[in-house]
């Protein structure tokens, strides 16, 4: 059973070969009988003047022969993939019938438990269609034509795309020069809204065409559609538009923000734990409403000595306006005034996130409050004062 | 003039289908021939698609077909295509550019009709996005774009399988700029693949199977070759799917962008 779990494992790793093996056009073998899915078109018309013998091109004779082959292999793979299930399930006790692709993983990883640290890398058992991957249909029909009117370029999706963003950018340039004939203006309020977008990345282009694309084709497509957008009646072509655009990440719309918990005297509050900065750690809890309070240790404010401190603390509060409507309780150990005044810092800053509306996050992010400083104090090197600073020398 | 000679064709298609009604009227006593056959026939015929009624001298000239490059650029071989130079500029002299250009349309209208596949070329970006859209609008290919060596000669690496080549090239132009010529006309050659090519006096002509004389760069012009290269195309198909009984073309044709499956 281990074998072929691991069989399976080794025809996974060793899928690469398996496919190059499939790419290499065979020698054509005598007579090949084509698959039921290339029938012809049924003539309708009554007594055609001719008759035309079936062909079949070399290149669909060799795709043929490849698909038949891929066909063959996934067959043997699913009728051994069904039998290693039966196995599994016989050994753990369980109904071969109703075992599904769950139970399998289950069983796996608890009679081949394995300390590996990359999950690709322990015992697997999937179905052959997950482990292989789909491969593209046949480009051409049975007589050998393609189907695409730019199949010769090699990336007919690509260019055909080129193409149709000039079509729209030709259809769009008619029709201003109409407009302008009549005297007609752009509609200002249609003005096509493009800030918070930009055009998809290359990779997500590439996967949306199924073709892999050079960079100066992907310059070329951003530069035509710049062109697009850059018509006045581009919201014309809107939904062509759309679907190459992509919205700009809210960065801050990626994490989320915790709900504030209600305590005993009906007040929201929120804890955050583990603020580090430097040596230091604090947990802090922010509670709304407030009158300003802030106690750190059980001190309040004048817990810093320094005045630069006393600034940092009161920075997030002042700066999301809040200052004298939260409480601030701290408890900080470790680290100096300032890694405690920084760790404080940020704990407050993330906790507000929960009193404040989304734009006001967005710009405590950019302001850098939420950002976790990561830098340490830099270590004394030999020969030198300090980390940076030098010995004094005199050369004479 | 040139709308006007399309607009007969309707009228022509009737008349080349005449004898074939005539035909069908008995078609107990007749077996139907295989199409080889009658592909060997038509080629005896010097015009059966009757692609001399497609355009007339004046619609080229009308299109600017007549006008050359400039007296230095003129390359030797395309002397005896020319009919003198003004103000500077190289003049064709449209009658030979007919006579060259209605072989090259019978010939495409032939291949058309044997269900070749035929490949438009042009490396003009003024022109590409129309020849693309003429090509498809023929249901036949185009390639407007950089070439990439290899397409023909090494084709089966090319597209990671055995692949059919077009069995005609047609070259809207086919110099890659003003220094050097197109590539493809080298490899089609290699290939023995017919290519029919619209040389300008700048160009050279000797690879070309059926070289056309004429202007390559004015739009007015390329949309004439384009027009009349798709209608002869698409009269050579029409005869074939009325032989084999098929449905008309119209119904077919829309056979765009087809996405490959994942």
């Amino acid at each position: 059973m281990a074998l072929r779990v691991f069989s399976l494992n080794l025809v996974k790793t060793n899928r690469n070969l398996l496919q190059n093996g499939f790419k290499s056009p065979a020698p054509p073998t005598g007579h090949m009988a084509p698959a039921a899915s290339f029938a012809t078109e049924v003539t309708v018309q009554a007594a055609p003047a001719a008759v035309q013998k079936q062909k079949v091109s070399k290149a669909m004779r060799a795709y043929l022969k490849r698909a038949n082959e891929h066909d063959e292999f996934m067959k043997t793979q699913h009728l051994e993939f069904q039998i290693g299930k039966r196995h599994l399930a016989n050994m753990m006790g369980a109904d071969a019938e109703t075992f599904t692709q769950e139970d399998v993983d289950e069983a796996i990883s608890y009679l081949f438990p394995s300390g590996l640290y990359d999950p690709k890398a322990r015992p697997a058992m999937k179905s052959p269609d997950v482990v292989f991957p789909a491969r593209k249909a046949a480009e051409f029909d049975e007589t050998g034509r393609p189907f695409h009117s730019l199949f010769y370029t090699g990336k007919p999706n690509f260019f055909q795309l080129l193409h149709d963003i000039v079509e729209e950018t030709n259809k769009l340039a008619d029709l201003e020069e109409r407009m302008l004939r009549r005297g007609n203006k752009p509609d200002e309020n249609q003005k096509l809204e493009i800030d918070g977008f930009h055009l998809l990345p290359k990779d997500q282009l590439e996967l949306l065409l199924v073709e892999s694309i050079a960079d100066i084709e992907y310059s070329n497509f951003c530069n035509s559609m710049d062109r697009l957008i850059a018509s006045p009646y581009a919201y014309k072509s809107k939904t062509f538009i759309e679907r190459f655009l992509k919205p700009l990440m809210d960065q801050s719309n990626q994490l989320e923000v915790p709900k504030p918990k209600i305590d005993g005297e009906g007040r929201q509050y929120i804890t955050t734990y583990e603020c580090l900065r430097k040596t230091a750690r604090a947990d802090v809890t922010v509670r709304l409403p407030g009158t300003g309070k802030i106690s750190i240790n059980g001190k309040n404010i004048s817990y810093f000595e320094d005045e630069n401190c006393r600034e940092q603390l009161l920075f997030p509060l002042q700066f999301s306006e809040l200052l004298g409507k939260v409480d601030v309780e701290a408890n900080v150990e470790g680290g100096g005034p300032s890694g405690q005044a920084g760790a404080i810092r940020w704990g407050i800053a993330m906790s507000l996130r929960s009193f404040v509306d989304q734009e006001m996050i967005e710009s405590m992010r950019l302001a850098g409050l939420l950002t976790r400083d990561y830098r340490r104090r830099e270590r004394k090197k030999f020969g030198q004062e300090g980390a940076r600073r030098k010995y004094t020398w005199k050369k004479r | 003039m040139l709308r006007k000679s399309l607009g007969n064709l309707p009228r022509v298609g009737q008349l080349c289908g005449l004898p074939r009604r005539l035909q069908s009227t008995q078609p107990e006593q007749k077996e139907p021939e295989d199409i080889a056959v009658i592909e060997q026939r038509i080629l005896k015929h010097p015009d059966y698609f009757q692609v001399h009624n497609l355009f007339t001298v004046r619609d080229l000239f009308n299109a600017r077909v007549h006008y050359g490059h400039k007296e230095g650029s003129l390359d030797d071989r395309m002397r005896p295509y020319l009919f003198g130079s003004r103000l500077g500029h190289l003049i064709f002299d449209l009658d030979k550019t007919a006579s060259h250009l209605r072989d090259a349309l019978n010939f495409a209208a032939h291949i058309a009709f044997r269900d070749g596949i035929i490949l438009f070329f042009n490396r003009n970006a003024l022109n590409a996005h129309l020849v693309e859209q003429k090509a498809q609008e023929a249901g036949e290919f185009s390639h407007t774009r950089f070439w990439r060596g290899g397409i023909f000669t090494n084709a089966n690496v090319q597209f990671d399988a055995v692949t059919r080549l077009p069995d005609l090239c047609i070259f809207l132009n086919t110099q890659n700029n003003v220094m050097a010529q197109h590539t493809a006309v080298r490899d089609a050659a290699k290939m023995a693949i017919p290519t029919i090519g619209i040389v300008d006096t700048n160009c050279n002509p000797n690879l070309i199977t059926y070289p056309v004389p004429g202007n390559d760069d004015s739009p007015a012009a390329v949309e004439l070759y384009c027009d009349l290269f798709k209608e002869a195309i698409l009269r050579g198909k029409r005869e074939r799917r009325q032989l084999l009984g098929l449905p008309p073309l119209d119904e077919t044709l829309p056979r765009r962008s087809r996405k490959p499956k994942k």
